[in-house]
Parts: C-alpha cells; structure tokens; sequence
C-alpha cells in the first residue's frame, strides 16, 4: 500500500477499530438509537471543522473559528427573541464577515496566516464580549421552539443537526470536489505559485475560503447555541483543538493540497469515539486535552508532504 | 509604504528602527495628558509590575522569533509550571512544603516541555506553531487535570515574596524581570548560540552550510523558552497567591503582541530582547490607560488583536516573502 492510499484509509479503518473496540466492552455501543446520539453530538465539531478544511487544504490555518463560534452564538441568542429567524442569518454574517477580515489581513497585508488569524480571534472575542454584554445569554423555549427546530428537532427518527450536517457535508463536498474553485483551492495548496503563474487570482480563491471557514464556524456556533439554549461569548472556547484535530487526523495535510470534507467527516467521528472512549476508560474530561494535543502533533507529523516544505519553521 | 518596500530610503529605516521607542513616548505623553495620575510613582511602579510578567515571558518567546518559529505553547507551560511550583510550596491541598526549592523545579518543568517542544519540532519535522500548540494543550490539560479543574491556594509567605516583596520600593518581580533581561540579553549578545540564533531567522540555508549546529540551536531555544516561561509561572503563582489552569489566559496573546510591537520581525533574523522590553511597556502602557479612561477590559484582547495585525504589516520585510501561507 503506498502513502497516498494509506492516509486516504487510514482514518475509515482507525475509526472502525476505536468503534469495535468500544462495542466489546460495551454491548450498547452499537445499537441504532446510541450510534444516532453519538453522530449528533459530532455535528458542531464537524461544521467547525469543515470549513476550516477548505483554509487547511490551502496550506493556511484559522486560529480564530472558535472565537467565530462563540460570537455567533451570542449574536444568536441576543436577537432572536427581537427578530426571530433573522437573527441566524444575521450571526452567519458574523463569522463571514470575520472570515473576510482573516483573509484580507493576510492577503493584502501579507501577514502568515497563524498570526493574523490569532490576532482575529483576538477582535472577535472582544466583538462576543460586545454583543452579549459579557454575559450568558439564554435564548427563550418559545423562540427555540418557533425559530431553531431544524437544529432541535428531528425528522425522519433523525435529529435535526445530523440534517444539518449531511446538508453541509453534501454542499461542502462538491464545491470542493466538482467546482472550479474547489480546484483553485486544491491548486494553491499543492503548488501556490504554479496557480499565480497561470494568471488566477489567488487572493481571491483565499478570501472565499476563508469566508466560508467564518461562515460554517458561524453555523457551528448557532448549532451549539440552540444546543444548549444559550449563547456565551466563551462558549467555544474548547473547540479550536478539536476542530484542527479533526480535519488533520481525517487525513487532510496541512501542508495543503491534499484533503477532502468527508474525511473531516471520518476525522471528527473519529474525536468524537476517542472522547467517548476515553471517558468510558475513566479519563477526566480535564485530562483529555492531553489526548487531543499529542492525537495532534502526531496527525500533524504522519500526514504531512515534507517535500513540500525545504526550511521548517 | 507601498508594495514596493525594497526601495525604502536610510532614513525611512532609521525611522522604523526608532518608531516602537516613539510609540511608547507618544502614548505616556498623550495619557499623561489625560490624567496626570499617570505619572505619580505609585502608577509607574503598577506598570512595571504589570509588566514584570510578559517580560519575563517575551526574553524566551523573543529568540524563537527571532528564529523565524512561533511558540504557541507559552499558556500552556505557564498554567503547569504555576501549578506545579504551588503544589510544592506550603498550600492548602497537600503537605508537601519546599519551600524556595520549588522554584528550580519549576525552571527544570518549564525547560523540560520547551525541550519536547523543540525536539518534536526537530525530530518530527513539524512546523512549530503546530508542533507549539499540541504541547500548550498537552501542558494545559495537565495542569487542569492535576486540580481537577480546582485552584490550590499558597500559604508560603516566602515563595509570595518572590513577587510581592519590596526592595527598594520596586516589587521583587520588577527586579527578577531586570535579571531576567539581563540574562536573555547576555545570551543574545555575548554568546555564540545568540549569533546562530540570528543566522538561522536571516536565511536558515546559509547558516547550515557555514556549519552552524541548526537542530541543536533550535531545540535550546525552545528549551531556553520554556525555562523562562516556567519563571513567569512561578512568578504568576507567587503574585496570585494560588495555581491554577486559569493563571495562563491571555498570556499567549500580550507575549506575542509585545514581541511584534516592540518591532521584532516574525520573518525571523530583525530585532532583539532589548525591543520586546520596549514592546510589552507599549502594551502594558495602552492597557493602564484605557482602565484610566474607563474602557471596558474586554475591549484590551481586541486592542491587542489589532495592535499585532498593525505592527506585524509595519515590520514585515515583505519582500523576502514569495508566498505567505
């Protein structure tokens, strides 16, 4: 088996493993209604993630989507008792709008992306501190109800963040796979400067990438809001880990070019097995971190193309 | 200053090496005009103080800019360090009680997890703002773990004095961060490993081919790092009075928005120990005077957000850089 075919397998069959192990201790695992309960929780980390996996497929990093996160869900539950379902739209925008600063900071700036984004995160914590107050905020049963029963409630015996998932998990993969720029994103990460050479505007292809990353950490958040029926400027703030872990132990490089959402798919469900496994062992939820920084630098070590990089920083 | 940055005049460079000490002088006059308590000696002595920490902090994180890496790591080995030194020193969780002694512990932790910070940087290939921030989680979710989450409070008067006592009127800390500087400044200056330092920011390929021991400088650098940031958690833990995972945040962001404004190049191979000092003054300056104008401390995170963004697009030698990623 060579390389490529290994990293495309690798994570189907790590996350098979985790999942029948799991089922040998505990006979429960696999029946239909836990593996449901189990897929839903993944949802928020995989919209995280997956927009984050367009940014990552570039050769590029967003430190900030967990900030986005947290903010939309303040601008979530702060509107949506005024103006209804507006107010999710209106949070979407937020975290687009935070991604477009993200990309315009770097492009026009030139700024390596690991800082200007750290720096964002920065601005759009202090936005969520803003928008709530630096308060929790609880979002009414009644406007839950009414507005966020697409996340909340369940059609087809399935849960709604699941759809919501599926939806960004289909969306996401074409673009990706069958559209022009979802090969632009692909060509930069490969080889950046062979994309300029050809004459396309690569500043452009960043900015919308970038702009998604915001948008479905956005989304992200107001999953995680209605969730929990409440929005707090901190609510995310466990996730950025989580979130890179996922897109990179999915198999996607961070030395760009090599990726695809459905393994950010794997790559959550994957984070996800590992938490419930490790709660199972007896872990404390304190000590996972651990777990997730070393699941990290060893993705990060075993997926990366060294080719690509002569100096490493 | 345009695109075309390679064709800036002497003068304009002179200005952009004098423009962090500028900026300083600027913000005491114009907040000094607003409020005259700005001068008294009580505030200066707050300032510094507040300072005494992100010096600190910045002496170690300003050599692995200087090599062109980032080490995001810096909460993650302050939070352990603090919590380690305080769990040594006499407290309120167990009865463990060394005293001072908790103290070269907490450097040799601090040193420790900068070297499996470099290690694994070298030995893995990775880059190290990944390699940084799985090792800040990883040092984080010890320190919570250890607790549980919970705090454990000092009761060494001792071990407190290493911040809160006064000698000469100036706190301890003020005087540890002088030491500290001292330090980092000799290292940079007098020291062969200060030279490769720069070598490897201004062009990592030369160095190597004039023979300079590239992995063995970067791993002491990040080790180096971690030994200062271990003395910032001792310091945190002795000012507080407590150790917990909590003791860290926002620390990440002032030590790197410091370094960048003090005018330190994140490309790597431009600035010094001597320009971060001048960096988290700036910082700690903005901070005093926005309490003193009654700014929300919210707001400070996103003054520094752009306050980074603001410096890192002044000092960027843009033209060494093809393709920024």
């Amino acid at each position: 088996m060579n390389r490529f075919d290994l990293q495309t397998w690798l994570p189907a069959i790590v996350l098979g493993v985790l999942v029948a192990a799991i089922s040998v201790y505990d006979r429960g695992f696999l029946a239909p209604s836990n593996l449901i309960t189990i897929t839903g929780d993944t949802m928020t980390l995989f919209l995280m993630a997956s927009g984050l996996t367009f940014v990552i497929m570039l050769g590029s990093i967003d430190l900030s989507v967990q900030a986005i996160a947290s903010m939309a869900s303040c601008i979530m539950a702060v509107y949506i008792s005024r103006y209804g379902i507006v107010a999710v739209p209106f949070a979407l925008l937020g975290g687009a709008l935070a991604g477009a600063f993200s990309a315009i900071v770097s492009t026009r700036m030139r700024i390596p992306t690991f800082i200007s984004t750290l720096a964002v995160s920065g601005v759009v914590l202090s936005f969520g501190y803003w928008f709530s107050d630096t308060r929790s905020v609880n979002i009414p049963a009644a406007d839950r109800d009414m507005w966020l029963f697409w996340i909340t409630g369940s059609f087809a015996g399935i849960p709604g963040e699941i759809w919501v998932g599926l939806v960004a998990l289909l969306v996401l993969s074409a673009l990706l796979q069958l559209s022009p720029f979802g090969r632009l994103v692909r060509g930069v990460g490969a080889q950046e400067q062979a994309v300029v050479a050809s004459g396309i505007n690569v500043d452009r292809v960043k900015f919308f990438a970038y702009v998604l990353s915001g948008f479905m950490a956005a989304l992200a958040g107001v999953v995680m809001g209605a969730r929990l029926g409440s929005g707090s400027p901190t609510l995310a703030n466990e996730f950025l880990l989580p979130a890179i872990a996922a897109v990179v132990v999915g198999g996607t490089a961070i030395t760009g070019g090599v990726g695809s959402v459905w393994r950010t798919f794997i790559g959550a469900l994957i984070i996800q097995v590992v938490r419930i496994g490790m709660t199972f062992v007896g872990i404390s939820v304190f000590a996972q971190q651990i777990v997730f920084g070393a699941l990290l630098v060893a993705a990060v070590a075993i997926t990366m193309d060294r080719s690509k990089v002569l100096v490493v920083k | 200053m345009t695109a075309g940055s390679a064709r800036t005049s002497a003068s304009a460079e002179r200005l952009r090496q004098w423009a962090p000490l500028l900026v300083l002088a600027g913000l005491c006059v114009l907040i000094g005009f607003f409020n005259t308590n700005f001068y008294s000696f009580g505030n200066l002595v707050r300032l510094l103080n507040s300072a005494a920490i992100p010096i600190v902090l910045c002496m170690g994180a300003t050599f692995i800019i200087l090599m062109g890496s980032i080490d995001l790591s810096v909460e993650g080995v302050v939070a352990l360090c603090a919590v380690i030194a305080s769990l040594l020193v006499a407290n309120d969780v167990n009865q463990v009680a060394i005293g001072l002694a908790a103290v070269p512990v907490a450097l040799a932790l601090g040193g420790a997890m900068g070297f499996a910070n470099g290690w694994l940087h070298i030995k893995l290939k990775t880059p190290s703002f990944m390699t940084t921030l799985g090792m800040g989680f990883v040092g984080l979710g010890i320190a919570t773990a250890i607790l549980a989450g919970l705090t454990v409070r000092i009761s060494d008067q001792t071990f407190r004095y290493l911040s809160l006592g006064r000698v000469f009127g100036i706190p301890m800390a003020v005087w540890i961060a002088l030491a500290s500087f001292i330090v980092a400044y000799v290292i940079q200056e007098r020291t062969r490993f200060g030279r490769w330092i720069y070598a490897i920011g201004t062009d990592e390929v030369t160095a190597r081919q004039a023979g300079i021991p590239i992995e063995r400088t970067r791993i002491l650098a990040f080790t180096l790092a971690g030994v200062f940031a271990g003395m910032a958690g001792v310091l945190a833990a002795a000012q507080f009075g407590q150790g917990c995972a909590l003791i860290a945040n926002g620390r990440l962001f002032t030590t790197v928005a410091a370094i960048v404004v003090g005018g330190t190049a994140l490309s790597g191979g431009v600035g010094s120990v001597v320009n971060s000092v001048i960096g988290v003054l700036i910082v700690v300056v903005l901070a005093n005077g926005m309490v003193l104008m009654g700014i929300q401390p919210y707001v400070q995170q996103g003054v520094q957000g752009l306050l980074i963004i603001a410096a890192v697009a002044l000092a960027l030698d843009r033209s060494r850089l093809a393709v920024v990623k």
